[in-house]
């Protein structure tokens, strides 16, 4: 599964960068994020709760930020597993300054294994997508805050 | 196919439901005829504490005339709708989708209210109740509400319908007989790859063009609707107003059916809609 | 002993039961539901097993922890790979290519899991339901590793390794050389190139698999109940996975719902749950749920071909060349190489061919074994030479019929070698085809299609002449013994009990062979009991699959009745103080001169030769006989199938018309399960022409694990069929009957594919690949432009 897509932020470049390594954003912004610890330098346990309505699954599992080049690009990487499987996704962050905010283009990679994968698959873009735009929305809303 | 244990309540009353509702909150589902709770149940990807089986409410299993609306009970099933009398002579698009839906044990035991409030994308139900701007009454602990249909599919499995909430019922307007379903079904599921219901006022020179199967959730062909206000309704008017079906709609992709090809069926169902709903008056 | 009809026992056919349509003995307790199933075994003290199934297609077992899950109440023990596979054997491939390379395929994962659904550890509770919790608290580290999946990139050189311990991704190569090809290829005007994929289908049969297991420390003895068609091979080959004696094992196929192949196997769950119940000392049950049964019981079909083929300009074809790449996925199961390498045999076709080449490269994938379905490469044999024929029919600007014509042999001609070296029995292709031809209304439908042409449509006929290999078969083709065996036994009361090798799973044997019986026996059809899928009742069988049940099982049968006709005769010579050589059989009656007032009945005999007071000097008590039939070569059942396809032009939907099958099964012991094992082969195939497939991602995932996503044809699906049949004896066996189970499924497919290919050729269209999906179509349609 491949996304692309472009989000516009009010806040400058550096700002949108920054809100990005800050892991009790991050937290904030990913929804259904239960826990989010530090393990070392840019890397992190995390418990999300991933689905759609009352169809979710819990998974455990480790974000690592890397490919920092602030404030211009990052990526994100997430991994976990869970009762319905696996689920692993890169992000490549793309940011450029655009008026008085900032364009940000988002390049990202998903896949999924095991049970969401064999029951699942027509739902599992959709919910990708709308995982990503949820993200980039509470990413505006803490940039605005 | 085994799901995580839970408690199960079967309420004779809608108030004892609710009352169920409230106190188990989050944790509680409700149950109608279990055609999509059961299954994600036993795939353990739904794993709710407590069951509240509303199946035996027999009040809200009805099919009757008020007001020159159709109300019908929430656990009215797919097959009573199939077989309504009523329905056929005064809302025929109704018993025109039902028929289509799943199969005989599918129609048997599955209810209009369990499958709107699941909101699967492509499900029937969602097209027909657009197309018809079907009015939604949920219950809940603060007392009924109305919801229209375009606000009542909220999102991909997601309605109005609200946690502690229950759906009662669903109006529906008297319509003529120029209306038509028109359904591609996936093979395997017998959901919508792409279903579009279309409600032709041949009076008013207005259409109402419902998509299901193609989106995350249902979708009102707006596009095409405005392309044919005030046209008289000829193969050729109908053709260029359902090449915009898709317009501004991000297809759903996946093993049955490439989002391009979903786009596509779109408009090719909205023409034989349409045309079909047209010649029926 | 073999017998073929020039020396068929002298016992004849008295009662017409042989030959009669009549209903299933089974199906009264089938409908009622209280035919009894694995699942619906009571065993007491029964414990449940649930296994945990790799979620990837390739990756290395970093940990397993179980403790958490070791803790739930009622939950017995977890057994993983490492607790396990050095105690019990490894699966076996009974049809190994000579050169082929075998991975060591543990009955649990060892250090790495090679496909989804791939079992690595085994969880055994109190309850099925706390098996089921314990399995989502165990907790396995993977580390994923990139998955082999597309067989062709699999033999390019920078692939990853399913097995990298083999050094290469090829399971087996294996090469036909039937006769001068390169002398045919010489030879012809032209060659034609046509590359045909089939996809991978899942067998899905109704009744997912499962079993029981029950040890009985006392005896050290071991019963298995299984959901298999081959409670006898399981019985011959389990014993040294799970180290016992072959005597001190019962294997029981019970009712069984479906195999379609699927379950002509061994399975490492049958050895796992053996041993459990064997190392706790209490009967251990594990029933497969559906997405088990998509990821974990073999698939089908999965082949590429490259072919060539040499022709004449007047239609004659003279040579094949097929290069086939058969995915064989993670593990070579029981006889996953023979079904390519029985497509390569069968690719004559009912052609007289000069010369035939076929090279398979069997390779693995980090996919499920593929391995027998319904047909087991036959139809992608039928496939390939009916598309081949239609596309030789559309490059020379020939009707598809007069092609086959003039390539068919005459009824004359039989026995008949084949350029692939086998021998075809009998046969009168032409006459199953114009009998299709007549049922069709043959030139009313090429009307029809050319008016609707005229007005439009994408409207098409398309034909497949098919032959096919049944009866399985001769002990020198086969792996482990192609005989079959049945016992036949008066009971002291006069009743008959028929006791077949021939283990069905819904063929409706209990009900054919009964008939068979009655009619040699001359007894009524309720006086009998067919007894069938216990080791310990049927001593001896080599079961049901390759449509081998009625030719082989059933012969068995009647030499069993030959004998027992023969030790009869003498108890009656004695009896009516006569000689055995002046004692006539007629009717179920023995007598002597035409004297029916004085003569004996089975009960009669019966029961003197068990009460065993009046038997002559040297005649042992008892009625009952046993055989086992070996045949002397396999039988070829073929036919005309006739399709009328309407495509939509908008939407890629196909829509079938008209649906005509004459199918030749020779002799029919009951038309109607013929027509029932036709409907059913037609209807399969109508799901692998139009909707089947199954599809893993590019990284191993399983997209069709459940029915929400495999599609298989509903009733609705299915047209109403026009069936016929031509009645061709086979030589093989003393009934004359060839087999019918795997017919339908064979030459289904190649006639709505060829149908489908000509409601497209108007636009151009010369060949889509299977199935035919309105996008897929659609796709076909847009490429050439002639969408709406």
């Amino acid at each position: 599964m491949k996304l692309s897509a472009t989000y516009v932020f009010e806040a400058l470049p550096e700002k949108v960068f920054a809100a990005l390594i800050d892991p009790a954003i991050l937290q904030k912004c990913i929804e259904g994020c239960e826990k989010m610890e530090k393990t070392g330098e840019d890397t992190y346990d995390a418990n999300i709760k991933i689905g759609v309505a009352g169809i979710k699954g819990s998974y455990v599992g480790k974000i690592r930020i890397e490919e920092k080049k602030p404030p211009e690009s990052i990526t994100l990487q997430a991994e976990g597993k869970g009762g319905p499987g696996w689920v692993k996704g890169t992000a490549r962050i793309q940011i450029s300054p655009e008026g008085e905010g900032s364009e940000l283009q988002c390049e990202s990679e998903g896949q999924v294994g095991g049970l969401i994968a064999q029951v699942g698959s027509r739902l599992v873009e959709a919910v990708g997508k709308k995982m990503q735009d949820e993200f980039f929305r509470k990413l505006g809303k803490q940039l605005e805050g | 196919m085994i799901p995580a244990a839970f408690d199960y309540f079967r309420p004779s009353t809608l108030d004892e439901a609710l009352g169920l509702l409230v106190k188990h909150g989050e944790d509680a589902k409700v149950l109608a005829g279990g055609h999509s709770l059961i299954p994600a149940m036993k795939l353990r990807l739904s794993q709710p504490k407590v069951v509240v089986d509303i199946g035996r409410i027999g009040d809200l299993r009805s099919i009757g005339e008020r007001d020159g609306k159709i109300a019908i009970g929430a656990l009215t099933t797919h097959f009573e709708i199939e077989s309504s009398d009523l329905l056929l002579r005064s809302c025929p698009l109704l018993p025109e989708v039902a028929g289509q839906i799943g199969d005989v044990q599918v129609r048997n035991k599955g209810t209009i209210g369990g499958s709107c409030v699941h909101a699967d994308p492509a499900g029937d139900w969602p097209a027909a109740m657009l197309a018809l701007d079907a009015e939604f009454e949920i219950t809940g602990p603060r007392g009924s509400r109305t919801v229209a249909a375009n606000d009542f599919f909220v999102d991909m499995l997601t309605s109005a319908v609200e946690s502690g909430e229950i759906l009662k019922s669903i109006r529906v307007p008297v319509t003529p007989k120029t209306v038509a379903y028109v359904k591609i079904a996936q093979k395997a599921s017998g959901f919508a790859l792409t279903g579009v219901a279309a409600v032709v006022d041949k009076a008013q020179k207005s259409v109402a063009v419902a998509v299901t199967g193609v989106a995350a959730k249902a979708y009102r062909a707006a596009g095409a609707e405005s392309a044919l206000r005030g046209l008289e309704l000829s193969a050729a008017t109908i053709a260029t107003a359902a090449q915009k079906a898709a317009n501004g709609v991000d297809p759903l992709s996946d093993i049955h059916a490439s989002a391009e090809f979903r786009a596509h069926l779109a408009r090719v169902q909205t023409k034989r809609a349409l045309e079909l709903a047209a010649s029926r008056g | 002993m073999s017998v073929t009809t020039e020396n068929a026992p002298k016992v004849k056919a008295s009662q017409g039961y042989f030959g009669r349509a009549m209903k299933r003995v089974e199906d009264p307790r089938l409908i009622k539901g209280i035919a009894t199933y694995v699942d619906d075994l009571k065993i007491p003290g029964v414990l449940h097993a649930e296994f945990v199934r790799s979620p990837h297609a390739n990756a290395k077992i970093i940990s397993i922890k179980t403790d958490t899950a070791k803790k739930l109440r009622g939950v017995i023990g977890i057994f993983t790979g490492a607790d396990v596979n050095e105690k019990v054997g490894t699966i076996p491939c009974a049809s190994p290519i000579p050169g082929g390379k075998t991975p060591e395929h543990t009955v649990l994962a060892g250090a790495r899991v090679y496909f989804v659904g791939h079992p690595v550890a085994v969880v055994v509770a109190e309850t099925r339901t706390i098996a089921r919790d314990a399995l989502d608290l165990t907790d396995v580290d993977y580390e994923p590793l990139p998955a082999v999946i597309d067989p062709e990139k699999a033999l390019e050189k920078d692939s990853p390794l399913t097995h990298p311990e083999l050094g290469t991704n090829v399971a087996f190569t294996w090469s036909l050389p039937g006769g001068d090809v390169d002398g045919a290829f010489k030879e012809a005007d032209s060659v034609l190139k046509l590359r045909i994929v089939h996809p991978r289908l899942t067998p899905m049969a109704i009744e997912p698999r499962g079993c029981a297991a029950s040890w009985h420390a006392g005896e050290s003895s071991l019963t298995l109940w299984t959901s298999t068609q081959i409670p006898h091979l399981v019985r011959t080959l389990l014993p040294g996975l799970i180290r016992i004696p072959e005597n001190k094992l019962r294997v029981v196929a019970p009712e069984v719902g479906g195999g379609f192949g699927s379950k002509l196997n061994l399975y490492a769950e049958e050895a796992v749950v053996s041993h459990l119940a064997m190392r706790l000392d209490r009967p251990v049950k594990w029933i497969e749920g559906r997405r088990e049964n998509a990821a974990a019981t073999v698939h089908g079909r999965d082949q590429i071909a490259d072919n060539e083929i040499a022709i004449q300009k007047d239609g004659t074809v003279l040579a094949i060349r097929s290069k086939i790449i058969a995915d064989v996925g993670s593990y070579c199961q029981l006889l996953t190489p023979a079904i390519p390498t029985l497509t390569g045999l069968m690719l004559c076709g009912c052609y007289k061919l000069k010369a035939v080449r076929v090279d398979v490269t069997g390779v693995h994938t980090n996919k499920m074994s593929t391995d027998a379905y319904r047909g087991a490469g036959r139809p992608e044999a039928a496939y390939m030479i009916e598309r081949l024929m239609d596309l030789v029919a559309s490059e020379l600007g020939l009707d598809p019929v007069e092609v086959r014509l003039k390539n068919m042999p005459e009824s004359t001609e039989f026995p008949l070698t084949t350029a692939t070296g086998l021998l075809y029995d009998s046969g009168n292709y032409q006459h199953a085809l114009e009998k299709a031809q007549e049922l069709a209304e043959w030139p009313k439908l090429i009307k029809e299609r050319d008016a609707a042409r005229k007005a439009g449509r994408l409207f098409g006929i398309g034909v497949s002449t098919y032959v096919e290999i049944c009866a399985l078969g001769p002990s020198k083709i086969m792996a482990a013994g192609g005989w079959e065996w049945g016992c036949v036994r008066i009971e002291i009361s006069g009743k008959v009990t028929v006791i077949t090798g021939a283990t069905p799973h819904g063929q409706g044997q209990e009900t054919s062979f009964a008939q068979i019986a009655a009619d040699w026996l001359g007894v009524p059809i309720e006086d009998i009991v067919v007894l069938r899928g216990d080791t310990a009742t049927a001593h001896f069988g080599r079961d049901t699959y390759g449509s081998r049940a009625t030719a082989l099982g059933g012969s068995a049968i009647v030499m069993s009745i030959e004998k027992i006709v023969e030790k009869a005769k003498t108890l009656a010579a004695a009896l009516l103080k006569s000689t055995p050589k002046e004692i006539e059989f007629k009717d179920g009656k023995f007598f002597v001169n035409g004297d029916g007032k004085n003569a004996l009945g089975w009960g009669q005999l019966a029961s003197e030769a068990y009460i065993a007071k009046n038997l002559p000097p040297g005649l042992e008590p008892g009625l009952e006989a046993s055989s086992f039939f070996e045949p002397p070569n396999c039988t070829f059942p073929f036919g005309t199938h006739i399709v009328a396809v309407d495509v939509d032009r908008e939407t890629g939907q196909v829509n079938i018309l008209k649906y005509i099958a004459v199918d030749d099964c020779g002799k029919q012991v009951n038309p109607l399960l013929v027509e029932g094992q036709v409907q059913g082969g037609i209807a399969q195939s109508v799901g692998a022409a139009l909707m089947e497939h199954t599809v893993y991602d590019e990284n191993g995932q399983l997209l069709t694990g459940e029915f929400m996503d495999y599609a298989i044809p509903r009733a609705k699906d299915i047209p109403d069929f026009i069936l016929g049949s031509t009645e061709t004896p086979s030589p093989s066996n003393p009934l004359g009957v060839k087999g019918v189970g795997e017919a339908g499924t064979i030459g289904a497919t190649p006639a709505i594919a060829n149908a489908v290919v000509d409601a497209l050729s108007p636009l151009g269209i010369r060949h889509l690949d299977l199935p035919f999906t309105p996008e897929r179509v659609w796709r076909a349609i847009q490429e050439k432009g002639g969408g709406s």
